[in-house]
């Protein structure tokens, strides 16, 4: 008797548990949700009150901003593409010698470790003015060079902690075992050091492709048509097109999905991210 | 083993230059940029300065009273969006733990709205606030609440709604992070004693996760205090001011008004008083470690 009952209250907490889970899943991912739907939705579908969730899907919200409209939204998704790539590989590239330096040496460990995890927490507005001018004197304005230059600096504070963290749990055995061989530290840190460090590499990859993608200050002030990231681009939707929702909507989803997919699989480095960077800085 | 440990230091020691060169022209010579207009008198046209302005760039960004009102509102919605936030992110942490220690892959249908832009979220909650046809005001309408959440009195509170409802689960995220981390000794020693549930939660977990409450409220009220995108692309700071944070004030004065003297000014100032609030923030959290 006691045991069942123990049982059914374990039930209701668990149902409880459940439904707390799904209120606040539709809650927060609402917009996303609605957005989508709406952009297989037909005008007709969209204005009818009150809103529907059944209805009959179509493409043509797609195929108007993708090819029949003429809109830019291919080229920003490309340009998308390219700056948050770029960016992020600069970053790695620029972070991981660094944070091999930090770890094994102590370099820098005092001051610059502190420093770039600062960054982080700066208002970029602070920096928009000045390298607005700085990009207009030597011709980076509205190009692709200029934006990852700039995603690099914005990924480069979290890539730091990552690599930082992970390098000082590879055992310094292996560092011992390429110097018998003679290879020189270059040649230790690239050929065998970064390679062992593949899932971090990743890791940091795809964090700092989402922070660079998602980035929307500097797309606003440092692009006017050439480099414009799909997160100003597809803001030009709202008024250029006016009511056509489901047009917004469609270019709203394009912009938003490869985030949403890449996040699937790096969020969970984002708590390690945050709570070690703390701790070190 | 040829290389004495000095050499070897010294050689590490070049890993560091691209990353140092790099962050010095993009961030070290724009905060001196910042520096030299801010006492210069300068302007679109003549870029080098017509001469030196004394404090005449300080005296008026800080004379201007949009100023303090973009300041007070970024206070305002950075201190109710961080309780806001942390709160909510520790009630799903004390209730959805257990449940996603049995399904974590429950935890990334959570992590969605951080993986897209406060931009593109902007646009997305334009779209289902929208008086006509947005969701929203339709089913409130249907059941009988008639709120325009974008009207002149709400919008200041939408605009915060809309950064809880995005970043609360990056504050629950690394709360579970902490939370998971936790030894599952310390439960069963709990149940022996008697402590389950909310006595648990409050008087075991919730001193054991202390720090990363502290480390969390810190990077959200940093985060929603220089809050721009969203508020960009729903209302550009109006109606009004009504929703210009420091951010966006910064942001008109330059690329609206060409106010160059005072947003240089403001810029240098927001960039002391970051660092100084930074390093003592960092050393508070730091000592709590």
């Amino acid at each position: 008797m006691i045991v069942s009952e123990k049982s059914n209250s374990k039930k209701t907490i668990e149902l409880g548990r459940w439904i707390i889970f799904i209120v606040i899943a539709l809650v927060i991912n609402l917009p996303i949700i609605a957005t989508i739907l709406t952009s297989f939705k037909t005008t007709a579908a969209i204005n009818s009150s009150p809103p529907t969730f059944f209805f009959t899907p179509t493409l043509e919200n797609y195929l108007e901003v993708l090819y029949k409209g003429n809109t830019n939204l291919p080229r920003y998704i490309i340009n998308s593409t390219i700056i948050a790539a770029g960016g992020s590989l600069l970053a790695i590239f620029l972070s991981f010698p660094a944070s091999y330096a930090i770890v094994r040496h102590g370099v820098g460990r005092s001051w610059l470790l502190p420093l770039i995890t600062n960054i982080r927490a700066l208002p970029l507005i602070i920096y928009a003015i000045p390298l607005y001018l700085m990009f207009q004197l030597v011709g980076l304005l509205d190009s692709w060079l200029g934006m990852i230059l700039i995603t690099a600096v914005i990924s480069i504070p979290v890539a730091l902690v990552l690599f930082v963290g992970f390098l000082q749990d590879i055992p310094i055995e292996m560092d011992e075992a390429g110097k018998l061989d003679g290879a020189s530290q270059r040649v230790i840190l690239w050929k065998l050091i970064f390679p062992m460090s593949r899932p971090i590499v990743i890791a940091v990859f795809l964090l700092s492709f989402i922070t660079s993608w998602n980035e929307f200050l500097f797309g606003l002030i440092l692009t006017t048509k050439n480099a414009t990231p799909v997160t100003v681009g597809a803001t030009f939707f709202v008024t250029t097109y006016g009511v056509k929702w489901g047009a917004t909507a469609a270019a709203m989803t394009l912009g938003v999905l490869p985030p949403v997919i890449l996040g699937l699989f790096a969020y969970p480095y984002i708590g390690k991210s945050m709570l070690s960077g703390a701790v070190k800085g | 083993m040829n290389l004495n440990p000095r050499s070897e230091r010294k050689e590490a020691t070049k890993f560091l230059y691209g990353l140092c060169i790099f962050l010095a022209i993009m961030l070290g010579f724009p905060s001196i940029i910042n520096l030299w207009f801010s006492f210069n008198e300068v302007t679109f046209h003549n870029l080098t300065g017509e001469g030196f302005a004394g404090i005449e760039n300080y005296k008026n960004a800080l004379e201007n009273p949009k100023l303090w009102k973009a300041l007070n509102y970024s206070l305002k919605f950075a201190v109710i969006a961080t309780i806001f936030q942390v709160t909510l992110a520790l009630f799903m942490v004390f209730t959805l733990h257990p449940l996603l220690l049995r399904k974590p892959w429950l935890t990334a249908i959570l992590m969605l709205p951080i993986m897209v832009s406060p931009a593109l979220m902007g646009v997305m909650y334009r779209l289902i606030l929208n008086e006509f046809t947005g969701i929203i005001p339709g089913y409130l309408n249907m059941l009988g609440f008639h709120v325009t959440l974008m009207s002149r009195s709400m919008i200041q509170y939408t605009v915060i709604a809309i950064e809880v409802l995005q970043w609360t689960p990056f504050a629950f995220l690394i709360l579970l992070t902490a939370r998971q981390s936790l030894p599952y000794e310390l439960e069963e020693a709990a149940a022996v004693d008697g402590a389950m549930g909310i006595k648990f939660n409050f008087r075991v977990v919730l001193p054991m996760i202390t720090p990363a409450i502290i480390i969390v409220t810190f990077i959200r009220f940093i985060d929603s205090f220089r809050v721009f995108d969203h508020i960009f692309v729903l209302t550009g700071g109006g109606p009004g001011s009504r929703t210009t944070s420091i951010s966006i004030y910064i942001y008109k004065l330059f690329f609206q008004r060409s106010e160059l003297g005072q947003s240089v000014a403001l810029s240098f100032i927001l960039l002391v008083i970051s660092l100084t609030l930074l390093y003592f923030g960092l050393k508070l959290i730091v000592k709590k470690e």
